[in-house]
């Protein structure tokens, strides 16, 4: 499959008052043609500010790239200028973000908003662009789009808002659609079909997506692809079977084991112990060894490097290393890899 | 069944009364609350969840209907002294940990409000010993208590607000989205803390939440709200295994679950208030299907709904 983008060894910091925040710490992934990559992990994992970094979206001011690159169309695009990003930025790059109410302009019709980047990055007259923008509305749903044009945020609801924000990302034909907590501020009902929604649309123009999320069932429903951060990293990445069913890293066993299951018994729900680490000051090892009751040792004194578990799954855990000592995961993780061919636990045959 | 702590009769809450803009957020619901138990309470945004637990507090004065607790009406006319009564028994821990508490006042203070507008506590040694007691049944501890909101985060403010609220030592909490603004891992904790806390000192939830798997998890009933007006209640595991109002279907239906397999095969069903068909003349209420199962419906639908449930068994 055909790469589209390229994040490689990737350091981001941010200068504040109390010093030195390492937010992003040696990031790597691919992002291929047509997939929807999930990345999930909790506040301050550094997901946001990953893509936020694909974007050129960060203050210069206060932040900086340490090394790495990120290679989109044989150029890098943490060198471009700011004239050269912006004409990447809203045409190549979307994004959708959390909240509808604060992504839209108040004072504005929304035709306006969605003929803006139309007209900015391509060479068409305005009528063109008010045809291309009902277009548009039509295509995320929205009923009578000649009329909805004239009309201003407010007059919405909170998902037809999130479809008009849907349809400025999609305005150009994005190569790339970054999707920052897109269903988050939105309810359950509303929230399966902007994912519908969004499904089709990645049939019908053949986008990838970046999907950033920390609700699970939204990455079980939308992804190909998942990769979990902690602490800055990106500590397991694999497709999404692989991430569901058979995790390897103890944070992915947490974070599965902390959502209770629709047919749970009454049993207590795991919660990981502590608080995620302090970026100030990132512990030298595996930054989540101090909330793992699977840390060794060397957890405390080294970070993990990658081990590879397919050729698809990745996981930097120093439990994969040949010398480590088999441990046996929670009891509810053991349930998901007994669906899995290939996991230690799978009971064959049984689908 | 248990003993019934709180009996909500036809409540009604209607805003902007007699104007153009009328809005009649709950309209019309009664359910009854046990000793002991957890009722969860769920919908859409704008259902009317939040401000039935608003009303029962009276944060609302109701527009028509009751509220009694323990037998005795929570609205209508009531002198200090009773008012100060029902609000020690009564609690509410609120959605957002960042905006519910007071910038500009220590934990100390926070907590111990309460305390001191009921004079619970003798002097200041008692009454810091009583914070640092909260704080520690919260799974913080005492140093805290000298440090201002900003200093902690979500899922410390959000145990900050229950130590608030069980600072006056009530009987029944409601719990107006409490973990709907924090991380999952974080979310598990402060659910884990709340039924930790039931068990110990018996208290009794209304939880109120979007989040269905969860609400399934905490609740013992669950009570489903659409446009202001309960349509399905029943036990949790019942509601689940055999949603009947279609509204309560369509819900369950769209939840994702962190399942890839299940997400593939799952099919969501849309709810169109039409299908119902009910003319002006139909009796629409609340009926009971099953023993303690009850669900908004006509004469002619409670009968197929019986039928459909009896073939079932």
């Amino acid at each position: 499959m055909e790469k589209i983008l390229q994040v490689k060894d990737l350091e981001l910091s941010f200068h504040t008052f109390g010093g030195e925040v390492k937010a992003i710490r040696g990031v790597n992934f691919d992002l291929y043609k047509g997939e929807t990559l999930a990345i999930v992990g909790e506040s301050g994992s550094g997901k946001s500010v990953t893509t936020k970094s694909i974007m050129r979206l960060l203050p210069e001011a206060t932040s900086e790239f340490k090394s790495g690159e990120i290679l989109f169309g044989g150029r890098d695009l943490t060198k471009l200028s700011d004239k050269a990003m912006q004409k990447i930025r809203g045409k190549d790059i979307s994004m959708i973000f959390q909240d509808p109410m604060t992504s839209l302009n108040p004072t504005m019709p929304v035709g306006r908003q969605i003929t803006e980047p139309i007209l900015k990055h391509q060479k068409v007259s305005k009528d063109e662009a008010k045809k291309v923008a009902i277009d548009l509305l039509r295509l995320v749903g929205m009923p009578k789009p000649e009329l909805r044009m004239k009309q201003y945020p407010h007059q919405f609801s909170g998902g037809q808002r999130q479809r008009i924000v849907i349809a400025i990302a999609l305005a150009c034909n994005p190569q790339i659609l970054i999707a920052d907590e897109p269903t988050t501020a939105l309810d359950v009902t509303i929230q399966a079909q902007i994912l519908e929604l969004m499904k089709d649309l990645q049939k019908k123009i053949d986008t990838s997506i970046i999907f950033i999320t920390h609700d699970l069932g939204v990455v079980a429903n939308v992804a190909d692809r998942v990769a979990v951060m902690y602490g800055g990293k990106i500590v397991e990445i694999g497709t999404v079977d692989e991430i569901f069913y058979n995790p390897q890293h103890p944070y992915t066993w947490g974070l599965l084991s902390s959502m209770p299951s629709m047919d749970a018994e009454d049993a207590k729900l795991y919660a990981i112990p502590g608080t995620p680490p302090d970026l100030l000051d990132p512990p030298k090892g595996d930054a989540f060894a101090l909330r793992s009751e699977y840390a060794m040792k060397i957890d405390m004194e080294q970070p993990p490097p990658f081990f590879k578990v397919s050729d698809t799954h990745m996981a930097a855990t120093w439990l994969l290393h040949p010398d480590a000592p088999e441990v046996e995961p929670p009891v509810m993780v053991i349930e998901r890899m007994k669906k899995f061919p290939g996991s230690r636990y799978y009971e064959g045959g049984a689908n | 069944m248990a003993e019934k702590l709180l009996e909500i009769h036809n409540l009604k809450q209607h805003f902007n009364v007699g104007k153009a803009n009328e809005v009649k957020a709950v309209d019309g619901i009664s359910f009854d609350i046990y000793k002991g138990e957890t009722l969860g309470l769920v919908g859409e945004s704008g259902c009317g969840k939040s401000t039935t637990g608003r009303s029962i507090i009276r944060l609302y004065d109701a527009t028509d209907g009751k509220v009694l607790y323990e037998g005795e009406s929570v609205h209508g006319k009531k002198s200090k002294k009773e008012l100060k009564k029902f609000n020690r028994k009564m609690q509410m821990i609120f959605q957002d940990p960042y905006a519910s508490l007071n910038q500009r006042m220590k934990v100390m203070d926070i907590i111990a409000e309460g305390i001191d507008i009921h004079g619970l506590a003798k002097n200041s040694t008692e009454r810091k010993k009583m914070v640092y007691d909260l704080l520690e049944t919260v799974g913080l501890n005492k140093e805290h208590a000298n440090r201002y909101p900003h200093e902690f985060s979500g899922g410390q403010r959000q145990r900050l607000g229950i130590a608030r609220a069980l600072a006056v030592d009530p009987d029944f909490i409601i719990a107006d989205e409490p973990i709907s603004a924090l991380d999952v891992s974080i979310q598990a904790q402060v659910v884990n803390l709340l039924k930790e806390l039931q068990e110990e000192k018996g208290l009794t939830y209304l939880f109120i939440a979007h989040d269905l798997s969860m609400v399934k998890y905490i609740s013992d009933r669950i009570g489903v709200m659409y446009f202001g007006k309960l349509v399905e209640l029943a036990s949790a595991d019942e509601l689940y295994e055999n949603p009947l109002h279609p509204y309560t279907q369509s819900l369950l239906s769209a939840i994702p679950l962190p399942d890839p397999n299940y997400e593939r095969n799952r099919i969501r069903k849309a709810y169109d208030p039409a299908v119902h068909n009910y003319t002006e003349t139909d009796d629409v209420k609340m009926r009971e299907i099953t023993p303690n199962h009850f669900v908004q419906c006509s004469d002619k639908e409670f009968a197929e709904l019986q039928e459909r449930m009896a073939t079932k068994q």
